[in-house]
């Protein structure tokens, strides 16, 4: 395809695209967002965006296209200033994506979407045809065109998202979260198109694996102000400024629950033969026999699922979006009108009613805003046992036990609405506890999460001894929680085996396409990093070189401090610091003018 | 002179088992047209004139400002009539201009099936509580004679029936046949005011997400064991769903409308479509028009008692 007539772009006489003096932001509750950021961005420039929750990041994007303005400080674009008439061409060169797809996806149809920042631009409308065809193309929608928004998948979204901001060819793209929910194969399409992105780019995220795909700046926010400012390379070297600002991730690292599986856990594991009896054994929790749903629009979601799930097992549930899960989840719940068998605690469970799996089942939402309505935390934890008619004095004390489980005493009082996301998180988990279920499921319980909220999260798991159900894309939070693996793919449970056969399977990408293992891949690259790279600190040598005392020259092995940068080999402790082996080792490297250096040595 | 029949008591049994009929009849028609056409996928690649059958239609090939002035008038006319067979006559024109809309009658079918709750009750309801006139017909249920059946009521309820309907079958052909935005931007080269259209795009468009967003805390309520009864604690969880489902609407409005402005929005929505009326446009514009009027004066004149 060829090019589209573009707008001239502004002015820039240098590569500089955006400088950045003295910024400050305040709430209108006066808490302090931005505080004194300066900032140089040049074109072509890759940067992630990095740093605790409600460290001002998002603020910070919002400046730099214009959504927020200055209260303090300046903001130039290609040398001038982000106001009036320049503004309105600014935001027509830079392009923000949400979150949340939904948040911009606001046309009638996907074309009438994208369409919409082109035509703003004041294309014609062949040109704009041309540049919504490019654009959808390339993040693969061109089949769903003239579909509606509502109507897609949530990767579907945000790839449609991310079209409406290339087709507005913009100079500058800056992605919130871009990856958070996507599975393996929705992700690698965004990080292929990205790479392909031959503009300014700025990333925030905390997927640390992500962005070391694609970024080399790193620019770490803290309490608003910019902490780090160097190449992401040396980011994810330095463990202790990843701890500093929650962006460690070599819990990730920790060796496998797999490999330290104890003999209790062996006998969890079940035999998965052949169809499962409906006279059950006293140990079966969940049986269902070819359970189907069809959706209002005729789209078959389950096609016949046979699963049983054993008491105190711990099984996952994986697959591509749109393979089932979320469907079967509903059906497990007795919330969707399915048909086939279905028996919870061995009671015959009816479609649609579902009061008895309720009662002894926990479910945490994707989002878990949708399931926090109450105003107080100690409402929310306390909603369900209410509702099961429990005693006021009982509910207190399941209230304090699952605030408790879940890290989060002293927080009764609280607003949900003003807690970050892993304490949410950890509220719905806590919102699901307080009933003591039998099963607890969770639905994507990473998504959002910093990497201290998920390793929180997963030590909070690790201690809550129920039947597990989890639906993940994360294959970290799979290796480490279960040990049985479900494997949806068009409405059907394409493979059923232990986790550690999933985690060794090399034929799962022929199947849905999903490459689970991609992410272990960089992670482990990044974990040679971390353990193998240059850094300079005082250290001992044992090595052998010309050298000079008063006027004789000679050359034999002899030992003193230097600090030069070196390439090590070595660990670090809990705190970060590095741990170098204790021998002296005699090694070949140059060292410069060291020979003109005294040397004071005996001989 | 009343005039009043009496009747066995069992034939109120029927009577209210009306609405249900009307109710399970309209359903049973919408899962026989409907089983044929919900199981492909459609070719999204292709504009959505949703009823391809009918794309080519004189509606569909119709003004959409002519349509609009149009089929809203001869709506109107419609509701001003007073006779059961004038507004026969109407509903048949709303039937004629549905067909040759070309649109598939499950459709129809399901909005009638929409109404059909609140208006089959007009039907038992109208006649047992219409003042009795003179003139009037009561059927009266054997000894209950405090609970008569009053035929004018019915006949009243037959007419609001019959109108509904046919208001209803004619935004059919109003509404399914160009994209909403294209019927908006009909609507505002006729004078509504831009931001009232950029509304309701806005609103069509975020009203499924919004009913989406409700359902799904709807089942973490109901899994967490919520169930609706007549008391405080219903009361309560019902007022903080309600406020919650604001709270995130109005922090999704503020997004989205960041979200436009970054991508260039400056108070006005970038329009594409361009109108261009021909004396086609004018002739059913006339026809239509003319039809309501002529109902109007039979209505008035020829039936008038």
């Amino acid at each position: 395809m060829h090019q589209l007539s573009k707008l001239s772009p502004l002015e820039n006489d240098k590569d500089l695209l955006m400088k950045i003096e003295g910024l400050c932001y305040r709430y209108p509750d006066g808490t302090p967002a931005l505080e004194q950021v300066a900032l140089q961005v040049r074109a072509g420039e890759r940067i992630a965006l990095v740093g605790h929750n409600g460290s001002g990041k998002t603020t910070l994007v919002k400046h730099l296209c214009g959504l927020l303005s200055a209260q303090q400080g300046t903001i130039e674009y290609k040398g001038k200033g982000l106001a009036a008439e320049h503004l309105a061409s600014a935001r027509l060169e830079i392009g923000l994506l949400f979150q949340d797809p939904d948040d911009q996806l606001f046309g009638h149809s996907l074309y009438e979407d994208v369409a919409f920042g082109p035509r703003n631009q004041g294309l014609s409308e062949a040109e704009v045809e041309l540049a919504v065809r490019q654009a959808v193309t390339s993040v693969g929608l061109d089949e769903l065109l003239f579909k509606p928004p509502h109507a897609l998948s949530y990767g579907q979204k945000k790839r449609a998202a991310l079209a409406g901001l290339l087709a507005m060819q913009p100079e500058m793209l800056i992605l919130d979260e871009p990856t958070a929910n996507l599975d393996p194969l929705q992700e690698q399409i965004f990080i292929d198109l990205l790479k392909q992105y031959q503009g300014t780019l700025i990333l925030i995220s905390h997927d640390l694996i992500f962005l070391y795909e694609l970024c080399e700046r790193a620019l770490v926010l803290d309490g608003g102000r910019v902490h780090h400012d160097y190449s992401l390379r040396e980011l994810v070297e330095h463990r202790p400024s990843l701890r500093e600002h929650g962006l460690d991730f070599s819990f990730r690292f920790a060796e496998s629950r797999q490999q330290t599986l104890t003999i209790k856990d062996e006998r969890r594991e079940v035999d998965r033969g052949g169809n499962p009896e409906l006279t059950l054994p006293a140990s079966s929790l969940i049986v269902t026999r070819d359970l189907h749903y069809r959706y209002p629009d005729g789209t078959a979601a389950l096609q016949g699922v046979d699963l049983r799930i054993k008491t105190g097992e711990h099984v996952s549930l994986v697959g591509e979006n749109g393979a089932g899960k979320s469907t079967l989840l509903l059906s497990l719940l007795g919330l969707l009108p399915f048909a086939g068998d279905y028996h919870f605690a061995g009671e015959k469970i009816v479609a649609g009613k579902g009061r008895l799996v309720w009662q002894r089942t926990g479910m945490v939402f994707q989002d878990c805003a949708d399931q926090l309505v109450c105003p107080t935390c100690y409402d929310e934890v306390a909603f369900a046992p209410r509702q099961f008619g429990l005693k006021e004095a009982e509910v207190k004390e399941l209230v304090e036990s699952a605030l408790n489980k879940v890290k989060l005493d002293g927080f009764s009082a609280r607003v949900p609405l003003h807690l970050s996301g892993g304490e949410r998180k950890r509220l719905a988990l806590a919102s699901v506890l307080s009933l003591q279920p039998q099963l607890l499921i969770l639905d994507e319980p990473t998504a959002g999460l910093d990497p201290r909220g998920e390793e929180l999260l997963l030590e909070i798991l690790r201690d809550i001894d129920v039947t597990l159900l989890l639906v993940c894309h994360d294959i970290f939070f799979v290796r480490e929680l279960t040990e049985r693996t479900l494997v949806m793919h068009r409405g059907r449970i394409a493979l059923d085996y232990s986790t550690k056969d999933f985690l060794a399977d090399k034929n799962l990408t022929t199947l849905n396409g999903l490459d689970y293992t991609y992410r272990n891949r960089c992670a482990l690259q990044i974990k040679e990093l971390q353990h193998r790279h240059e850094h300079a600190h005082p250290h001992k040598h044992l090595h052998e070189h010309p050298h000079r005392h008063a006027g004789q020259l000679h050359s034999h092995p002899h030992e003193h401090e230097h600090e030069h940068p070196h390439s090590y080999t070595h660990s670090h402790d809990k705190s970060g610091a590095h741990q170098h082996p204790v021998r002296e080792e005699y090694h070949e490297h140059g060292h410069p003018d060291h020979e003109r250096d005294d040397h004071d040595h005996s001989h | 002179m009343n005039g009043s029949l009496q009747i066995s008591p069992l034939w109120l049994l029927p009577l209210l088992l009306v609405p249900l009929v009307v109710y399970s009849g309209l359903r049973m028609l919408v899962s026989v047209g409907g089983e044929d056409s919900q199981q492909e996928e459609r070719d999204w690649t292709v504009p959505q004139l949703e009823f391809t059958a009918g794309k080519s239609s004189p509606v569909h090939r119709w003004d959409v400002r002519f349509k609009l002035a149009s089929i809203l008038l001869f709506a109107f006319l419609i509701v001003s009539l007073q006779h059961v067979q004038t507004v026969g006559i109407a509903l048949f024109i709303a039937f004629v201009s549905y067909r040759i809309a070309g649109i598939p009658w499950r459709r129809g079918i399901k909005r009638l099936l929409g109404m059909s709750g609140f208006l089959s009750m007009f039907l038992l309801m109208l006649p047992l509580t219409a003042v009795q006139q003179p003139g009037d017909l009561v059927l009266v249920f054997g000894q209950i004679d405090w609970l008569g059946f009053n035929l004018r009521g019915l006949d009243l309820a037959i007419l609001i029936i019959l109108r509904a309907c046919a208001v209803a079958l004619l935004m059919e052909p109003l509404l399914a046949t160009a994209p909403l935005p294209t019927t908006l931007a009909g609507l505002e080269h006729m004078g509504v005011p831009p931001r009232l259209t950029q509304l309701l795009l806005i609103t069509h468009r975020y009203l499924f997400l919004f009913v989406h967003e409700a359902r799904r805390m709807q089942i973490g309520m109901e899994v967490r064991g919520f169930r609706k009864s007549t008391s405080l604690a219903t009361l309560r969880s019902v007022g903080n769903f309600i406020g919650m489902l604001f709270v995130r609407s109005f922090e999704r409005t503020e997004r989205v409308y960041a979200a436009m402005l970054a991508r260039g929005y400056q108070g006005r929505w970038p329009q594409s479509v361009s109108f261009s009326a021909g004396s086609a446009d004018y002739l059913k514009s006339v026809l239509l028009i003319g039809l309501g009027l002529l109902l109007v004066f039979c209505d008035q004149l020829l039936w008038k008692k």
